[in-house]
């Protein structure tokens, strides 16, 4: 199965509203992909039918190629979920509820014991495994729901937003923790509103809206496909009205805006030789210059410009 | 000098555990779902509740200067007369929220996503719910027939039949409070309404179908009144009374009364158990995780 993740023409409706339009995804095997859009955009959706937590209007969705509508138990056997922010039983453990969830993948006690250990080490919540989960955190909440996720050692795991009313210490955390996922042979579908994130962890995206697939691809190629980078530069000493006005009819240039009098971002749009000839003309304007740099989010570029397409 | 190359290859993972079968998983949903109650506390306020009734009918009528009666099966039927509002309390705490819940609190997003069938779950939780309800009036009427024994010298055999008829009742007490958990949005609402079904309709539309001369036999609170007429030998019967009521109309009010036919009751207990836990599960198969 080279698509252990695959919607087919899935369609979803609610009262009226569509919030998915015939959506045809595939994710590779092995592969992380991060699944992009909007508020409203039917990630969620797309992802409640994908856990069974849905059922598609029309169409299919389907987990290592089982049909989930036709065989959910089946389907659901080699799959991991976190699911918007799931709760917890607060009379129960960490140990207990992954001992409850474990059963019900048909673990026994010693590999129960075993990988209870395990995971709750990767998560870093070792130290909280007999406390009563009503008492946590909603990042220690999050961790938790990522350890069982992964418990019984599923080769496809699905995650909604899981980094999403994180503290930064908490976003920080799970992100380092999807990061040791990449290292292993999950195949991974996650949606994130946080650009930066999926462009650092992901391999491959797919941006939607309205329920529409707008784009899929590596996020090499969609960064490559981006013809517009944003820059920040720092000048040495201030820059003032007249030349900030010049840089803004250099060629490509877009979007200018100053912050204090030594610093400003722009959109260029073009390759590298455009940025290399802003560059220059930047230096044959007297300009000493301390720092000029893409900030490193060219997805969001991508992205706002798709996203603004597609209203 | 040693070099050291390190290949990370990608393989066909796949998990190696295979769900266990359905019987398997009601078994595992079962266990933790009476954790559950264990450690909300729910079964040890429900002992509290049956200690105190169980305390106030043995102590007060020696405190009034009243004796205890004479007969095992009179003696049982005080109590068996207050089984039936230990039985709502007890689908009220047990089933009221056994489903609904699982969407409020939004753990079906854990549960729901693992490789269990809708109807094992509800198999399990209604297991649970019923066993522990059982166990409740196990511990009630054991305390009662024990205490029966105690001050009568006799064991009352009619006691243990209102002890199946009150399991039959609660059976289906819990079927119905599963059929409002399956289709009620909050856990709050669906207490109050399977407390107030029981308490309150189901006894308005008794007493509104008998004053209109209707025997209510449809209704499963009124087959529930068998688990304490049961102790009364003879069993009543249903009967035509006139009262005398000078001023109101001449010759008097014709006033029946009413008393559920065991056989048609037990019949009744099971229709109610079985069409109810249908319904909740048709309801809780559709119900999706939209919010």
């Amino acid at each position: 199965m080279n698509e252990p993740i695959r919607t087919e023409n899935l369609t979803k409706n609610f009262n009226g509203f569509r919030a998915l339009d015939n959506l045809s995804i595939a994710v590779r095997k092995n592969s992380f992909m991060g699944f992009l859009g909007p508020n409203g955009a039917g990630k969620t959706t797309t992802i409640k039918i994908l856990t069974d937590l849905l059922s598609p209007s029309s169409g299919s969705a389907y987990i290592n190629g089982i049909d989930i509508s036709e065989d959910p138990k089946k389907a659901l056997t080699d799959l991991g979920t976190v699911v918007e922010t799931p709760e917890f039983y607060p009379y129960l453990t960490p140990k207990e509820t992954l001992a409850y969830l474990g059963e019900l993948h048909g673990m026994g006690d010693e590999d129960l014991r075993r990988r209870t250990k395990e995971v709750l080490e990767i998560v870093k919540m070792s130290e909280w495994a007999d406390k009563r989960v009503g008492k946590f955190s909603k990042g220690m909440k999050q961790r938790i729901a990522i350890a069982q996720a992964i418990l019984h050692e599923p080769s496809v795991i699905i995650l909604d937003e899981p980094t999403s009313g994180l503290d930064p210490r908490g976003m920080y955390e799970v992100r380092e923790i999807l990061t040791e996922l990449k290292k292993e042979d999950y195949t991974i579908l996650m949606s994130s509103h946080l650009l930066n994130e999926v462009q650092q962890v992901c391999d491959d995206v797919a941006l939607i809206n309205r329920g529409q697939l707008l784009k899929i691809g590596s996020v090499e190629e969609m960064i490559a496909s981006a013809n517009v980078r944003r820059l920040d530069v720092r000048t040495l000493t201030e820059t003032t009205e007249s030349q900030l006005k010049e840089i803004s009819q250099f060629k490509g240039v877009s979007d200018l805006e100053s912050f204090g009098s030594r610093d400003f971002s722009l959109s260029l749009e073009g390759a590298d030789e455009t940025q290399a000839d802003l560059l220059t003309g930047l230096q044959n304007m007297g300009l000493r210059l301390v720092h000029f740099k893409e900030n490193g989010v060219t997805l969001e570029n991508l992205y706002m410009s798709l996203i603004k397409d597609s209203r | 000098m040693i070099e050291i190359n390190e290949t990370i290859t990608k393989t066909d993972r796949k998990s190696p555990y295979v769900a266990p079968s359905d019987l398997s998983q009601i078994g595992i949903v079962m266990k933790y779902d009476i954790l559950k109650y264990l450690r909300s506390s729910r079964l040890i306020g429900f002992v509290a509740i049956e200690a105190l009734v169980l305390l106030l009918i043995t102590a007060i009528p020696p405190l009034l200067g009243n004796s205890y009666a004479d007969n095992a099966d009179e003696f049982i039927n005080t109590y068996a007369s207050f089984a039936g509002i230990l039985i709502i309390i007890g689908a009220t705490l047990f089933a009221g929220d056994a489903i609904v819940s699982e969407f409020q609190n939004r753990t079906g997003y854990l549960l729901f996503p693992k490789p269990v069938k809708r109807c094992t779950l509800l198999a399990g939780k209604f297991l649970a719910s019923t066993g522990a309800m059982f166990l409740m009036l196990f511990l009630y009427y054991g305390v009662a027939l024990g205490l029966g024994l105690l001050i009568t010298g006799r064991f009352s055999i009619l006691g243990v039949e209102s002890l199946l008829l009150a399991m039959m009742y609660a059976t289906a007490a819990i079927s119905v409070g599963f059929l409002i958990s399956s289709v009620m949005k909050g856990t709050t609402g669906a207490q109050i309404l399977t407390f107030a079904l029981f308490l309150f309709i189901f006894t308005i539309i008794t007493g509104v179908l008998t004053v209109s001369g209707m025997e209510p036999w449809f209704i499963v609170s009124y087959s529930g009144g068998t688990i304490s007429y049961i102790t009364q030998d003879p069993y009543p019967i249903s009967g035509t009374a006139i009262g005398g009521t000078e001023g109101f109309a001449p010759g008097g009010i014709e006033m029946t009364n009413y008393y559920p036919e065991i056989g048609v009751a037990i019949a009744v207990m099971l229709a109610y158990a079985v069409i109810s836990l249908v319904l909740a599960y048709y309801f809780f198969n559709r119900r999706q995780m939209s919010a």
